[in-house]
This record gives structure tokens, C-alpha cells and sequence, in this order.
């Protein structure tokens, strides 16, 4: 039985043998961006990619994801090795499809090809052999929480249920069988060096909330009017007096803005409508903030004597990564960038619903270099694509290797030592009873 | 008995003769008064001065009704007929840095209150001339009344509270005494400081208001290192505040609304999240119904307050002041008096709906019996400031104690002609009765709990 070590240096030399190949399918996704729910060019270029490794995929996963597994040798088990399908939408980003906008603001195609960079080196045979349990190789739809009306659209079709991929890969059953799971996602902060070892981000639900006023002549009859766009301005003074109450370790990130605020500059403004976060480091914390924003949302309403719908929308759950998951992945970065260019950081203030996934089971959602720009901005761009691309499929290859090798001790004892937050079913309940929508009739 | 009766205008000569002649005296006690500034229900000094004045002047009187007020009763010496009051407001406001503000307590005659006990004891000193009061039939009653200014609510509330007074407002609480029972035609003049070349004005009419006291509760907490435990009070008041502003573009022109307040406690200690914070506030309108429209949406804004940061408020509505109605004939012989007196062009009379935006207490009154309260020169700098100061004394005690005594004299001369003809062709707006019942079902408390 060959050992870790040298398993590694197989995959690190298989890996290395396709670099071209893997930098050039990341940069094909690079110039076929599309959103979330939409990524049909980019599954079917994963599920080429995955047959031609002799993988038999499964398509159109919550729309659009991809599935494909290898088995180990032995039992043990599986272990999900994630890249994010989709991109953002950032009209000005150079490399944004001119026609839908849509942009790798965030690096997600480098995520594909480091997965499917750790799939080459993993379906070798003779690694294969030596590992047990197995390893999903996952493409999966949608992490970027935008478009929210196209997909509260899809998802009043009955084509989705929830509006991040994860989650509705998680609802229907993807993960049922899944153990770990671990994805790399790039970083451009110079401060995380090039390989980043996080900790916790933060949760996060979505709300699309409407004002409701009653219209009038803003010249001949204004005091027949209610004013929703002065209710909503009410309403964030209200969230802003909120805000000496979030505790700093609880990162509570409220930040809405108004998609309508009025109809004609003449009249009284009788719809304003509002879409907000609410982000925070904790479910607790969370729900906590959550209560207070519907109430100044509806303080809001009160103060004019109008009317608000608040819909609450499951965003994402906090992520909190598995300390012993995380460790054996900083040893294998420390392998490949060295020791100095490792970095740590503790909690990150946006989502990801790999943080759904963590209440599920052990994961990790490291960080690695390569990137330029301002994340979600138009100059995030992916300078090296050997360290984001190549290194980080390393990376990932090394540490499924580290956890399903030599019988998969240590990914059992991982799997065996952490009992999840929530089962599945316990999730999809929380995840259903969150989404809400209530009217406060201030009269 | 006289032989020969003296015409109206003889009896009016006289009455002025006497004022003149008193006229040091008389602006003597306004400046007295002007010393010793004593807010309402508290005018324990300036009800002494006005006691003393009615001594000398042999003037059978009562005291302490309404806690300071001071009515006199005068008989005409020509047989019975209506009774007339003349009022003067015994109150100060505070305004400490009024030049003439008393240094302990900041009470300050910002308002001109003490030049009304002034006029009104003139116009009685005219009225008490023998050959005048021989002439008239009925009952003058010089009335010095308290607490005119609705302010200092909280400790009023207080009083309230031991049952030493019901209504906050010195007339309306004198209403429901019963003192204005055997009273048929009331008349006060109050100083202004916004008449340009006019000496004397009336006409128009004022603010209905409620008062609120508004008392915020939310849960104190270390500043620094427990504002997560705590809940903001000062935070919910001042997004009530706000949230009045933004209704600002509802109140209609036509309405005068008014809404203003005070924080009587914003927090006790910075370092700590403040949890009683305190308003006293006024919701202004021209009419009653606005008043209520107005009130109800304000206690809406406060409720707001409370569930944005999840407090609660405790709204005391206080039944405040009504609108001013001038009994027209009353004003009337105001006006020609006037006329005669300064002559036309120092006269103003101003439309019916003409409101100056503040409230009186004149307007309760002006309610159930009639009434007029007219404005005489003499002030300068914006009124309830620190620069209101009477400069013209003459004007602002003399010139009113002669018009209120000739207009005195001119409803109860002739067996009180005139003011019996005031009386029957006024139509009073509310009895006694339905006014103490309309102002206590404007009293209400209303208890919000915006974390429930």
C-alpha cells in the first residue's frame, strides 16, 4: 500500500500534467459567465469533464448541478468535494457577458477547475485504490444570493423550494449521503496571503419588504396621503437605532436598499419597496437581529400610519469549519505554499451557504490566493491561475487523501467526533419556518 | 342719589380720570408683579399683591380658588343685573434667561401676564370711581387667575395626582369650581409685542391644544460594555420625534397645526443606556376636531417610538385649551371703545379666522359664556422669549385698564343694557356641563409595550 506521501505526489503530478488543461476550462467558464439557476453552459462543460474522467455524472440537480462519485477500495465515508457553479452580475467587470451582465467577480470558474483538477488526480486508479469511502464530486448551483425575483419566480413554478443551490441540493437529498465536504474558495485580500485558513462567516436571511401608503396630489391634498417612502426612511432610522444593541462579535450586518421609492415626484408615495439582509455570526445572534429589524420595519409604518408586508426569505446559515478538518488542510497549504504564506483569519462578515452544509456535518471553506480587486466588484479579477487554480486542486487532492486514506481513520474519527447541529429533516423545518411573510397594518 | 345721571361718555371720563390719576400705582404693581415671577399654581407672592390691593381698595373677595386665584365681587349701585369679570393672569412662564427672571426658580414674565393684574386692577380703581359705580347695575367681578401657561405638566400632573386640581389650565379648573357659575360676560386683554403702529387689536382667534406627558421605559445597561442588554429610551424618543416631523406634510394649512415639546429627561447618566426618558409635548390645531386627528396620529408616532427599538411609553393625554371665540357684539363695543379712545387707526380688528397659532385657556371660557380677549401694545421681542420686555407701560397697563373700564361701564350703565343684550344674543358653543365632560373624555393614559 503505497503511502500518503506518496499518493500525494501522484496526484500533485497528475494534476500538474493537466495544468494547461485545467487553467483553460477555468478560463472558459471565465467567458461564459451565468447566474445562479442559470449555469447551463457551465454544468454541461462539468459533465463533459467528468465523463471524460469516466465518471458518470447526474445533471440538472436543483436545476443545474452536476453530481459525480468514485468509490474507494474499502467502505468509509463520502466525503463532497464542491465548486460553485455560478457567476455574479457586474456590468462593468471586463470579462462580464455584455448581454446578461454577468461577471466572475468572485472566482467561482477557478472553483470548478480546482475540482475537477482534485476529480483527475482522485479517479486515478491507483489512489482510488488506496482510499476508502468515497468522493462526491459536487457542482452546485447558485451560492451568489442575487436575481431574488427571478428566483422567488422559479421558486413559485415549484422548481425550487429554497433560493440558494445548497440548500435545495441539501432538500433534495444530495447530501443525504454525504459525510464532510469541502470546497476552496479564492481570495484577492493581499492580508490572506496565499493560502487562508478561516474560521466562521457570517448567517444570513433575505427580506423584500413593501410600504404600503395611501396616494395623493403632493401640492393640492398632501394630508390625504400616507407616505411609504417616509415610512421607509423611518424604518432604517429605526434599524439604525438598532444598531448600538449588536454585539461586535456577533458581526450583525444590516444593509437594505430601496428598489422603489415612489411613483411620480407629484404624488404622495404609496408603494416603496425595500430588499435588505440581515447577516450575523450566530443563529442566535441572527434571529435576534431578525426580530428587531421587523420591528422597526414595522415602527416604520406606524410612524405614517401605513401599511408593511415583510417577506422573510431562509438566506444562509453561518458557517463554522471543523477545526480538525481545517488543520490537516493548513498542513497540506503549509506543503505546497510553505509555512509563511499560510495565513489565518477568524471570521468573515459576508454568506455562504457552505454554511448550510455546516450545520450538517464536519466541512472546511478555506481560502486560496490568485486574486486581484474588490470581491463582487469589477475588478476582482484571477491574476494567477496556478496558485488558484492548480495549487488549490492540490490542496483539495492532498486533504481528501489525508481523510480518506489509510482506511480513512481520520476522516471516521472526524465523522464519528462531531455530532451536526441539526439532522437534515431538523434543517429543512428551520429552513421552512423561517420563510415568512406577514402584513402590519399600522391604522 | 344723584340728582342729575351722567352720560355714558361722563361715566367714562370719570373712570378714566380716576386711572390717570392712579397711574403710577397702578404700573407700580405691574412692575412689582414683573419682580417677583411666579409660574402657575405656584403665584403665591403675586395673589399676596393682589390681595392687598383689594383690601385697600375695599373690595370683598375670596382666595386660594384654584390654589391662587383671587375673584373680587363688586355691586353697581343702580340695581342688579349680568355680572361682568376682568380678568388678569396671575402666571409667569420660565424662561431663565429672561433679564427679569428670577434667579432660583428661572420664572421670568416673558408673557405680560404682570401687566394684566396691572390693567385689571386699574380698570377697577376707574370702575370704583362713586359716581360710576353709582351708575351701573349688576356685578363687576375683578378675577386674578392662575396658571394661564400649560408648562412645568409633570409637576402639575403631580398635583393632579393629589388631588389638589383637575384640569391643568387655572380657567378650566375654575370652570369646574363653579367660579365662573354667577359670572355672564368674562374679559381679559393681553399684551403683544407684534402690533407695528396699531395700539390695540382683537378679532381673530387661537390654537386648540391637548398637552401630553410622555414618559418612555426601557432597560438600563452599561454603555460600553452591555448595550446589547440595554433598550434605548432616549433612542425611542427620539425616533418619535421623527416620525412627528415626517407627518408634517399631513397638517393641512388651514389648520395652524402646531406640534411641539420638550424632553424633560433624556437620561441620567451618559455612560449608561438611558432608560426613562421624558417628554412633555402639545398638539396644536384650530379646531377641536383637528386637535384630535392631530393627537391621535402623534400618540401613533409615540407607539412607533417604543416598537422601533422595543420600549415602552406611558402617553398621558392632558385636556388642554380650546379655540378662541370672540363674542362678536361683546368685541364690538371693544372695538368702538377702542376707536374712540386711540381713534381708528390705532385699531385692528382681525378676521374671525385669522389664528395666531398659541393657545388660551380664554378659550374655554369663551365657550360657555361671552367673552373677548383683545391685544394691547406695549411689548417688544418675540413672546415667551428672553427678549419679550414691556417697554411702553402706558400702553400695556394704562391705555387697557381705561378701555376695559369703559367697555365695562358700557355694558352696565343704563340699567346694563347692553350687556343684557350681550347675554341674550349670545349662543354659548357648550353648557358648563357638556364642556367638563368633553375635557375629561380627553384625558386618557394610553400604555404601549413595543417589545411585546
Amino acid at each position: 500500500m503505497p503511502s500518503k506521501e506518496d499518493l500525494k505526489r501522484l496526484a500533485s503530478e497528475i494534476i500538474d500534467s493537466k495544468a494547461e488543461n485545467l487553467i483553460s476550462i477555468a478560463q472558459t467558464i471565465l467567458k461564459n459567465p451565468e447566474p445562479g439557476f442559470r449555469e447551463l453552459k457551465t454544468a454541461k462543460l462539468v459533465a463533459e469533464q467528468f465523463g471524460a474522467l469516466g465518471l458518470q455524472p447526474r445533471s440538472g440537480l436543483a436545476v443545474t448541478g452536476v453530481r459525480a462519485d468514485a468509490s474507494g477500495s474499502t467502505p468509509g465515508p463520502t466525503m463532497a468535494v464542491l465548486g460553485e457553479l455560478d457567476s455574479l452580475i457586474v456590468g462593468d467587470h471586463p470579462h462580464a457577458d455584455p448581454v446578461t451582465n454577468a461577471a466572475h467577480a468572485c472566482g467561482h470558474h477557478c472553483q470548478i477547475a480546482m475540482m475537477l483538477g482534485a476529480a483527475s488526480a482522485l479517479t486515478n486508479s491507483d489512489i482510488l485504490q488506496s482510499l476508502a469511502g468515497r468522493i462526491a464530486f459536487m457542482a452546485v448551483p447558485a451560492e451568489e444570493y442575487i436575481e431574488i425575483e427571478y428566483r422567488d419566480g422559479l421558486r413559485r413554478d415549484g422548481k425550487i423550494e429554497f433560493l440558494g443551490g445548497k440548500p435545495e441540493m441539501v432538500r433534495l437529498g444530495e447530501f443525504d449521503d454525504v459525510h464532510l465536504a469541502m470546497m476552496l474558495h479564492t481570495t484577492s485580500n493581499p492580508a490572506e496571503q496565499q493560502i487562508c485558513i478561516s474560521n466562521t462567516n457570517n448567517g444570513s436571511v433575505a427580506k423584500r419588504i413593501q410600504f404600503i401608503g395611501r396616494a395623493a396630489h403632493a401640492g393640492g391634498a398632501p394630508h390625504l396621503g400616507i407616505n411609504a417612502l417616509n415610512a421607509a426612511m423611518m424604518a432604517m432610522t429605526a434599524i439604525n437605532f438598532n444598531r448600538e444593541t449588536f454585539r461586535d462579535e456577533d458581526s450583525i450586518r444590516v444593509h437594505p436598499i430601496i428598489t422603489k421609492g415612489g411613483e411620480a415626484v407629484s404624488a404622495v408615495p404609496a408603494d416603496v419597496r425595500m430588499e435588505t439582509f440581515v447577516r450575523g455570526r450566530s443563529l442566535e445572534a441572527l434571529m435576534d437581529a431578525n426580530t428587531k429589524v421587523d420591528r422597526a420595519l414595522r415602527a416604520g409604518a406606524m410612524a405614517v400610519g401605513a401599511d408593511v408586508t415583510i417577506q422573510t426569505i431562509p438566506g444562509y446559515m453561518p458557517l463554522q469549519q471543523h477545526k480538525g478538518m481545517a488543520e490537516i488542510f493548513r498542513a497540506n497549504a503549509a506543503d505546497l505554499v510553505g509555512e509563511d504564506n499560510v495565513s489565518y483569519v477568524n471570521h468573515r462578515g459576508g454568506s455562504t451557504d457552505m454554511g448550510d452544509i455546516s450545520h450538517l456535518m464536519p466541512v472546511i471553506h478555506p481560502y486560496i490566493g490568485g486574486a486581484v480587486g474588490l470581491g463582487h466588484g469589477a475588478t476582482y479579477v484571477i491574476e494567477d491561475y496556478s496558485l488558484a487554480v492548480i495549487k488549490g486542486a492540490k490542496a483539495l487532492a492532498y486533504t481528501v487523501i489525508d481523510l480518506l486514506g489509510d482506511n480513512a481513520s481520520h476522516g471516521n474519527s472526524i465523522v464519528g467526533g462531531q455530532r451536526p447541529d441539526m439532522t437534515i429533516s431538523e434543517y429543512l423545518r428551520f429552513m421552512r419556518n423561517l420563510a415568512s411573510e406577514e402584513t402590519f397594518k399600522s391604522a | 342719589m344723584t340728582t342729575s345721571k351722567l352720560s355714558i361718555d361722563e361715566l367714562k371720563k370719570r373712570a378714566c380720570e380716576t386711572i390717570d390719576k392712579r397711574k403710577k400705582e397702578i404700573i407700580e404693581v405691574a412692575q412689582q408683579i414683573l419682580a417677583n415671577p411666579e409660574a402657575g399654581f405656584r403665584e403665591i407672592k403675586t395673589a399676596q399683591i393682589v390681595e392687598q390691593k383689594f383690601q385697600e381698595l375695599g373690595i370683598p373677595h375670596q382666595s386660594g380658588l384654584a390654589l391662587t386665584g383671587l375673584k373680587g365681587q363688586i355691586s353697581g349701585g343702580a340695581g342688579s343685573g349680568p355680572s361682568v369679570a376682568v380678568i388678569g393672569e396671575l402666571d409667569s412662564l420660565v424662561v431663565t434667561e429672561h433679564p427679569h427672571a428670577d434667579p432660583s426658580t428661572g420664572a421670568a414674565h416673558a408673557c405680560g401676564h404682570h401687566c394684566q393684574i396691572g390693567m385689571m386692577l386699574g380698570a377697577t380703581m376707574g370702575i370704583l370711581t362713586p359716581e360710576v359705580i353709582s351708575q351701573l347695575s349688576g356685578q363687576i367681578v375683578p378675577f386674578a387667575v392662575p396658571a394661564e401657561e400649560f408648562i412645568e405638566v409633570e409637576q402639575r400632573l403631580e398635583l393632579r395626582n393629589q388631588g389638589k386640581v383637575e384640569f391643568l389650565g387655572g380657567k378650566q379648573e375654575l370652570i369646574r369650581l363653579g367660579e365662573f357659575d354667577d359670572v355672564d360676560i368674562a374679559m381679559m386683554c393681553h399684551t403683544a409685542s407684534d402690533m407695528g403702529e396699531r395700539k390695540f387689536a382683537m378679532g381673530g382667534t387661537s390654537n386648540g391644544h391637548v398637552v401630553k406627558f410622555v414618559r418612555y421605559t426601557g432597560v438600563g445597561a452599561h454603555a460600553g460594555s452591555l448595550p446589547h442588554r440595554g433598550v434605548n429610551a432616549l433612542n425611542a424618543a427620539s425616533f418619535a420625534i421623527q416620525a412627528i416631523n415626517s407627518m408634517r406634510e399631513t397638517h393641512k394649512s388651514d389648520d395652524t397645526v402646531r406640534i411641539h415639546g420638550i424632553m424633560t429627561r433624556g437620561g441620567s447618566a451618559v455612560s449608561a443606556v438611558p432608560s426613562d426618558v421624558r417628554l412633555e409635548w402639545r398638539v396644536r390645531s384650530a379646531t377641536p376636531t383637528a386637535v384630535v386627528e392631530n393627537s391621535t396620529a402623534v400618540d401613533r408616532c409615540f407607539r412607533a417610538g417604543a416598537l422601533a427599538v422595543g420600549a415602552q411609553v406611558n402617553i398621558t393625554t392632558i385636556p388642554g385649551y380650546l379655540p378662541m371665540r370672540h363674542d362678536t357684539k361683546l368685541q364690538d363695543i371693544f372695538r368702538r371703545t377702542a376707536v374712540d379712545l386711540l381713534g381708528e387707526q390705532a385699531t385692528l380688528v382681525m378676521p374671525a379666522r385669522r389664528n395666531r397659532g398659541g393657545s388660551t385657556d380664554m378659550g374655554d371660557l369663551s365657550h360657555i359664556m361671552p367673552a373677548c380677549h383683545p391685544y394691547t401694545a406695549g411689548a417688544v421681542g418675540p413672546g415667551h422669549s428672553k427678549d419679550y420686555v414691556v417697554t411702553d407701560y402706558e400702553a400695556a397697563v394704562i391705555t387697557p385698564a381705561k378701555i376695559m373700564a369703559m367697555v365695562v361701564i358700557d355694558l352696565l350703565a343704563e340699567g346694563a343694557k347692553r350687556a343684557k343684550e350681550v347675554k341674550a344674543n349670545h349662543r354659548p358653543l357648550l353648557s358648563k356641563q357638556s364642556y367638563i365632560k368633553f375635557q375629561r373624555d380627553r384625558a386618557e393614559v394610553v400604555e404601549f409595550d413595543g417589545a411585546g
